[in-house]
């Protein structure tokens, strides 16, 4: 691990994707301060769930007066997908004298812009460099995005009220097209649509904080079945 | 449970909440994603499942959040917020599927909704 690949990373970060990822997590601020959690608690929730959905799950249910149970359940469905996205990547990060460690803390790193960022540009490095640009990436992208979740959270009492809309408006529209931008199949599409189409009805039927849980197990599971559907 | 941890850990509580039910749920699938990474196929249908899963949740939280949302958000008219979540993803397309710029445009076209509401 070089020094000069870790500030690499960084750079590329500073760049520009950092800041995308950042202005999204300045709406979690916002979200954190609308439930009335301390400053303190919204960045640590960036520095530690680094999960822009996962955080609006959090503070959307905690919003909703849902129990922490069911808020814990939504959350560990919603970064399922670190699974997938932590198992593609990491044999690509890795070398042979690679220790268990160093991955986990790697795999902490990684959120969807991260990973797809990540997954086009490390394999067009030399790969005993890729381990410290990851974390020079990472750790950058990390530190802007709690500096910007804090500046979102004091421009939320500052802002007019139409700007402090907007700051939330902002999370859940970047989270929703990057998710977008990522869908390659019909079933990613038919999971989209479906959940968006099914929450309305559930959230009417059922009420309570585990409604969500249902739009997503119910969605994706229509939505695998489009894929089985397609993929013969 | 929210309020048996109020009481029990006062200003600490909202930390608590962070590292326990947000953090921890969270970050399994990450650590577990180093032990499984050797042995597991990344095609393999349970994986397709879950990630479909996960999509649709996050869609109907969007959803959620623009029929339901909460704090200023919610003095923003339905009627603007489903228009510029319209644009957004509308523009998203017709630039060859660029995030910024939809994003921009759909804050755009909330801020304008928002202003010529009043």
């Amino acid at each position: 691990m070089s020094l000069d690949d870790f500030r690499q990373g960084i750079l590329e970060a500073m760049s520009g994707p950092a800041f995308f990822v950042a202005i999204a997590l300045s709406g979690v601020g916002g979200l954190a301060r609308d439930v009335g959690h301390p400053l303190g608690a919204a960045v640590v929730s960036t520095l530690l769930i680094w999960a822009g959905p996962a955080q609006i799950i959090f503070y959307g249910m905690l919003a909703t007066k849902a129990t922490p149970v069911a808020i814990a359940a939504a959350v560990t469905l919603s970064s399922m997908r670190f699974l997938p996205m932590c198992v593609s990547l990491l044999p690509l990060l890795r070398t042979a004298k690679t220790s268990i460690w160093t991955q986990v803390l790697a795999s902490h790193f990684v959120s969807v812009t991260v990973w797809a960022e990540c997954m086009r540009r490390v394999p067009q490095l030399p790969r005993d460099m890729r381990m410290a640009f990851f974390m020079g990436y990472g750790t950058a992208c990390c530190l802007t995005s709690a500096a910007f979740t804090a500046g979102g959270y004091f421009l939320f009492s500052a802002l007019p009220p139409l700007f402090a809309a907007g700051l939330l408006f902002v999370a859940p529209l970047y989270f929703l097209l990057a998710v977008m931008r990522n869908a390659r199949s019909i079933a990613d599409a038919a999971a989209l649509v479906a959940g968006a189409a099914l929450t309305v009805p559930v959230s009417a039927l059922t009420g309570g904080g585990a409604d969500l849980l249902i739009v997503g197990v119910l969605g994706g599971s229509l939505a695998y079945l489009v894929h089985r559907k397609f993929r013969r | 449970m929210t309020d048996w941890l109020l009481t029990s850990f006062g200003g600490l509580t909202p930390y608590i909440l962070v590292a326990i039910f947000g953090f921890l749920p969270s970050e399994i699938w990450r650590v577990a994603a180093v032990f499984v990474a050797k042995d597991l196929d990344e095609a393999s249908e349970i994986l397709i499942w879950v990630r479909l899963v996960a999509t649709a949740l996050l869609a109907g939280i969007v959803a959620n959040i623009m029929t339901h949302p909460s704090g200023t958000l919610a003095a923003v008219p339905f009627g603007a917020r489903i228009f510029s979540l319209a644009v957004a993803i509308a523009l998203f397309f017709v630039s060859g599927r660029r995030v910024i710029p939809a994003v921009l445009s759909g804050l755009g076209a909330l801020l304008l909704c928002g202003w010529w509401v009043g």
